[in-house]
């Protein structure tokens, strides 16, 4: 404290001092008495996360494929064939029950069932049917456990991908890496918690915003960090032209005896999460170059994810950065691979598209193994709703296109806690409506803080008032999936 | 009376007063901070209770013969605090139920009582002189004040900690034996009848069957009581035994009923599923599914679930707390598994600080530690005679570490070690062999010298370990490589002596490439050297071939150099609202579009034709212009039908110097940026117009058949 703010606190009358004390010590015994959860905290252990897992968990980390645009169930893994002996005819009103239809689709005069243009195959020994467009995730289809019953609230890519992430459709909540951060801390204090590597395919595609990844009402820490395909994969994490590695390291020296000293005089506890910060800064610039080099990958790793995986930027060279990031003890890898709205050239976009991320996706599970990580690591692949079992547009003998359907699509996960080589959940012949043991959005963020060793119910944050958590009022554990 | 206890009696008085109006007023929209004082009340309650006990000692105490002369008053100051203590009390209490969140029945009567005992209290202090003749009545009253104190009270007790605080029956956990699954056993003997038995039972059995129903076995319990059937096989939610189950607690119907052991959730849902799934006794628990909700909520209320996280139990003690927070350091991370959990596990981080004491400081928590990751770091072999002192290690990952295996077989001394992973590391065969008598369970060995001959020779060695040899490539797969890349692809536009650079990721890759718009093959193209030098429009096409692999598709590269400035632009036709960021500088900024990001660096025309002019200073004299424009069949935008140039001094005075008709697509192709050049009448123009005309029907084979199309242009190159 400098001499002025010693003189300026001291320059008070007796009159002064009686007042303020009469009316500070009165208030305060008030204040104890009626907001004593505000005065001296909650004792309310569960509003506290410990940085840890609350109970043994089952995945360490997080890899989340996620397939923007929303990939249609009838061409990837949800086998229908009667639509293709129905193929052209009119959607029976049984089954839509007058659903609700996109403002794309609702001024169409019909609905004609159209059927995969793509072969099924059933795999492994689950026998689970895959499209013919995935030989390559279709042959780790024992380790994947295929949810064919997901279904969520909104019909449109923002909501639903707003939903998928942060557990609400308006924005403004934090995203399930960043409550990943929050509930469970940081393995690898040089890089951040929560990572996100976006990647864009051929077909029509559909755009992610930086709010997918916010940290919402939670400290900034949790957010996520973009690493982009370009020369800088961390912005701004480089040392300017003309400092070395030296000179910033002195540069930060001061700078943080300068924190210390601003703490030391206001007690702030955002200026320690600062100097934290540049810290870690600091040393992430020495462990992300070495997770960013491709120079040194051997041609096996390149066969397995595919000779795209050397190209930064494409989904197979993220799927290879995913793997690096995770056993560097990255908590949340996020990925976005935009491309999969296939409204119309269906038959064209799902064959470049599953070009691009087939053999990448199997590949990410296979090295995860072979590298005795996939027991502690949670793969999930998957989009934001589904596809229509009815034609957009015109259906030709090539082509045809597919409407948004919140109703019923599929998803898998593979790795850490999931019970491998299973499908769960089944959706009508149509493939409509979910026929058995349906899937919510906050029933898979339950379970995939469960797969954490995180109780959904207990990872709250006191926000206006009120607690949040990433599935809020709703979610339950699926049981089926989890081994 | 003494002037001081007159005062305080009077206090009393109106005390009492206000407490008696507040018992009829509705208090709860008096200010927060008065309700707020109600929560004194658990604190006030035991001062009058102390003092209605000490009058009875007090007064025998203070009365009878040769008693000092103030010895009454003392009696008498007890009696006044009491009634003081007793009102406000009875007044804090009012103001805490005025929240109304307790029992209303238990409520009034605690109100009353403690109300009446306020009242009689205040009595006492006067009647203490006129009944001085007649002690009887006033040791009378006073055990009866006692009395009233004991019963109002305990009521108070109850609503606060609940009616079945004092009943000592509910000590007793109700808890429900399972009988051993074997072949035969059926879901209604495994998990149905056991809890019936448990919290059913004592009320619906042989000898007492309240509501005429008797659970005591599934034929009596499909008889159902007095009111009928108790459930409707298929259909819980008209089954009266769920509905009963459902009711709130305070339900007078509600089972089972308040005081007794409650159900748990499992166990009601497993009774609603079982009722759902057709109640039978028959159903067969091995017949289940495992994913079957019947069979996962029976193995939940058995408490066998395998479902639910199980914690492993250790049977050490943890490591203390400043130990590990003394170890944890950015590059040396120490972890509990579980909060409960005194296991730990270690994970080193950033090579280049790893030394190998940072693993011999460990040696302080080697009891806890049971997951060591030393995965990357410099370690050899060295650090296993360390390693093998943690002895409840059950995870080892030494992958791409420099141990070479020679003392691999000390692991076996690490009786828990389940997992080893031993990728790119350089161990072989031997090594692996002196592990036969380890209690390692999966062994990882991808990327290291062990092929498919010797992971057949260990599996018949050591047939325990499950050996993963990982990703072995398919021989017979040949790949495509990825094309090769320019080096700036982001910015096509060039200077005039810049040098084209072309790059390939794959190490060993050779890159084939032509400038004259030819496919190139591995025979016919150029062999990439040297960056390839550029001319105004430079198209470079590529290809990258390695032996062992497909050649890539070829890479298909524009580069423009800047040509003459224009020195003014002026749009004829707007462009579309939608599209005309910059709308005046977009055309001649020298920065390239996107075909997929349309808002950008565009000027869209859908309505109009693109039909601008350009200005220029100078004599120099131009031979072609450059119009580049996005395609991207998707999103409607078609190469223009046809451009027209016309040239001249000025907008009045000009003439046609050279026009176009681009190919159009025959079907949806993947989206481009395509520079289509317009040879023109060679002349030094001031001025110049380029009309491109967007389709107007667009052809049959698209989604939108018959609508109009988009041009959308990023940039015009003068040459």
């Amino acid at each position: 404290m400098d001499n002025n703010e010693k003189q300026f606190r001291l320059n008070i009358t007796r009159r002064h001092f009686l007042t303020k004390a009469g009316l500070g010590i009165g208030s305060a015994a008030l204040g104890t008495m009626l907001f004593k959860d505000q005065l001296f905290g909650t004792s309310d252990a569960a509003s506290v996360p410990l940085g840890i897992a609350q109970f043994a968990p089952k995945a360490k980390r997080i890899i989340y494929l996620f397939q923007n645009g929303a990939p249609s169930q009838l061409e990837t893994f949800d086998y229908k064939p009667l639509l293709k002996k129905m193929h052209g005819e009119e959607l029976p009103e049984s089954i839509r029950k007058g659903q609700r239809l996109t403002g794309m689709t609702s001024n169409q005069e019909s609905f004609p069932l159209v059927g995969s243009t793509f072969n099924f195959a059933q795999h492994g020994q689950s026998g689970a049917w895959v499209s013919e467009l995935f030989p390559h995730m279709a042959s780790i289809v024992d380790e994947m456990c295929i949810i064919k019953s997901m279904h969520t609230e909104a019909i449109n890519h923002d909501p639903a991908l707003t939903f998928f992430q942060t557990g609400a459709q308006q924005g403004n909540r934090p995203s399930m890496g960043a409550w990943m951060s929050y509930g469970l801390g940081s393995e690898n204090a040089n890089l951040p918690s929560f990572t996100v590597l976006l990647s864009r395919g051929r077909g029509n595609g559909q755009g992610v915003y930086s709010k997918l990844w916010t940290n919402g009402f939670l400290d900034s820490v949790h957010q996520g960090v973009v690493f982009s395909s370009g020369e800088d994969p961390v912005l701004y994490l480089k040392n300017p032209e003309g400092h070395d590695k030296e000179s910033r390291r002195a540069m930060l020296d001061e700078l943080s005896q300068f924190n210390a000293e601003a703490f030391n005089n206001f007690g702030d506890p955002e200026i320690n999460t600062r100097i934290q910060q540049y810290e870690m800064s600091y040393r992430m610039q020495s462990a992300v170059p070495e997770l960013t080099d491709l120079s040194k990958e051997s041609d096996t790793t390149i066969k397995l994810y595919g000779p795209d995986c050397l190209v930064p930027g494409t989904y197979a060279a993220n799927c290879l950065l995913a793997r690096k990031l995770s056993e560097s003890g990255v908590r949340f890898v996020q990925l976005y691979h935009q491309g999969w709205d296939t409204h119309g050239n269906l038959a064209n976009d799902m064959r470049m598209q599953a070009e691009d991320v087939d053999r990448a996706s199997a590949g990410l599970i296979k090295d995860l193994k072979q590298r005795g990580l996939l027991d502690e690591t949670l793969v999930i692949w998957g989009g934001e709703f589904g596809r229509t079992n009815y034609c957009q547009g015109k259906i030709d003998a090539v082509n045809y296109g597919r409407d948004h359907h919140p109703k019923c699509f599929s998803i898998w996960m593979a790795g850490g806690g999931i019970r491998p080589g299973t499908v769960y959940g089944e959706t009508d012949e149509f493939g409509y409506n979910i026929t058995k043991d349906p899937v919510s959005v906050n029933d898979f963020h339950a379970t995939v803080l469960h797969l954490m060793g995180i109780n959904h119910e207990q990872l709250t944050y006191k926000h206006l008032g009120r607690r949040y958590r990433l599935t809020d009022v709703a979610g339950n554990l699926v049981q089926g999936i989890i081994s | 009376m003494n002037k001081h206890l007159s005062i305080i009696s009077n206090i009393i008085l109106a005390l009492q007063v206000l407490l008696l109006f507040c018992c009829f007023a509705d208090l709860s929209e008096l200010p927060i901070w008065i309700i707020a004082l109600g929560k004194l009340h658990p604190l006030l309650l035991h001062l009058p209770i102390s003092l209605i006990v000490l009058n009875i000692p007090l007064y025998f105490i203070t009365h009878g013969p040769n008693k000092p002369h103030n010895s009454l008053l003392i009696f008498q100051t007890a009696l006044v605090y009491t009634a003081l203590l007793t009102t406000t009390t009875a007044f804090a209490g009012l103001l805490l139920a005025s929240n109304g969140e307790y029992d209303e029945e238990t409520l009034l009567l605690h109100k009353w009582l403690s109300v009446g005992l306020a009242i009689i209290t205040h009595v006492q202090i006067y009647s203490f002189q006129w009944l001085q003749k007649n002690q009887r009545v006033l040791i009378g009253s006073y055990f009866f004040t006692l009395v009233l104190m004991i019963v109002g009270s305990h009521h108070g007790g109850s609503l606060t900690h609940g009616e079945d605080f004092l009943d000592f029956k509910s000590e007793e956990k109700v808890i429900s034996q399972f009988p051993v699954i074997e072949e035969k056993t059926t879901v209604y003997e495994a998990a149905v009848s056991p809890i019936i038995s448990a919290k059913c039972l004592s009320c619906h059995n042989d000898s007492k069957t309240k509501g005429g129903l008797n659970m005591s076995n599934f034929q009596l319990l499909q008889k159902g009581g007095k009111n009928g059937a108790i459930f409707t096989a298929g259909n819980p939610d008209a089954s009266m035994m769920i509905e009963r189950m459902l009711l709130e607690m305070d339900d007078k119907k509600h089972m089972p009923p308040r005081g007794k052991a409650q159900l748990t959730n499992e166990e009601l849902m497993l009774f609603a599923k079982w009722i759902e799934s057709g109640a039978s006794d028959k159903t067969n628990y091995h017949s289940l599914n495992e994913t079957d909700s019947l069979k996962i909520l029976a193995d939940q209320v058995r408490g066998q679930s395998t479902n639910l996280a199980i914690e492993q139990t250790y049977t050490f003690k943890p490591a203390s707390v400043s130990t590990i927070q003394e170890l944890n350091s950015p590059f040396r991370r120490i972890l509990p598994l579980s909060a409960s959990s005194p296991a730990l596990s270690i994970k080193f981080f950033l090579k280049e600080k790893f030394t190998l004491s940072m693993l011999e400081e460990c040696k302080s928590i080697k009891e806890q530690v049971v997951e060591i990751n030393l995965s990357g770091m410099p370690i050899d072999d060295k650090a296993l005679p360390i390693l093998t002192q943690f002895e409840n290690l059950e995870k080892l990952n030494l992958n791409t570490t420099q141990v070479s295996g020679k003392n691999l077989g000390d692991l076996a001394k690490l009786k828990n070690l389940k997992q080893l992973s031993l990728t790119g590391t350089a161990i072989d065969v031997n090594a692996l062999n002196s592990l036969s008598k380890s209690s390692i369970k999966t062994i990882y060995l991808w990327n290291t010298k062990i092929n498919e001959a010797d992971l057949a020779s260990l599996k018949k060695n050591i047939p325990a370990i499950n050996w993963d040899l990982g990703y072995i490539p398919d021989k017979n797969e040949v790949l495509k490589l990825t094309p090769p890349k320019p080096l700036n692809t982001d910015q096509m536009i060039i200077g005039a002596n810049e040098n084209i650079i072309l790059k390939h990721p794959l190490p060993g890759v050779i890159i084939k490439y032509t400038t004259d718009g030819s496919n190139p093959d591995s025979i016919t193209g150029a062999t990439y050297k040297d960056p390839v030098p550029s001319s105004q429009i430079t198209r470079v096409i590529a290809i990258a071939t390695r032996p062992g692999w497909i050649s890539s598709d070829a890479s298909d590269y524009t580069f423009f150099q800047k040509g003459f400035m224009v020195d003014s632009v002026r749009l004829i036709n707007k462009p579309s609202e939608k599209y005309n960021k910059n709308a005046q500088a977009v055309l001649t900024d020298l920065k390239k579009g996107f075909p997929e990001i349309l808002n950008l660096n565009w000027l869209g025309y859908k309505e109009q034709s693109f039909k601008t002019g350009f200005y220029f200073k100078g004599e120099s004299i131009k031979s072609k212009i450059v119009l580049s424009a996005a395609d991207n069949t998707g999103a409607y935008v078609f190469p223009p039908t046809k451009i027209i140039v016309w040239g001249g001094d000025n907008p009045k005075n000009m003439k046609m110097i050279g026009s176009i008709r681009p190919d159009m697509p025959i079907r949806y192709r993947s989206n481009g940026v395509i520079p289509y050049i317009v040879p023109i009448v060679k002349g030094k123009y001031k001025y110049i117009e380029i009309e491109a005309t967007n389709i107007q029907t667009l052809p049959s084979w698209h989604g939108g058949k018959g609508e109009k199309g988009w041009v959308f242009v990023d940039e015009v190159f003068f040459y």
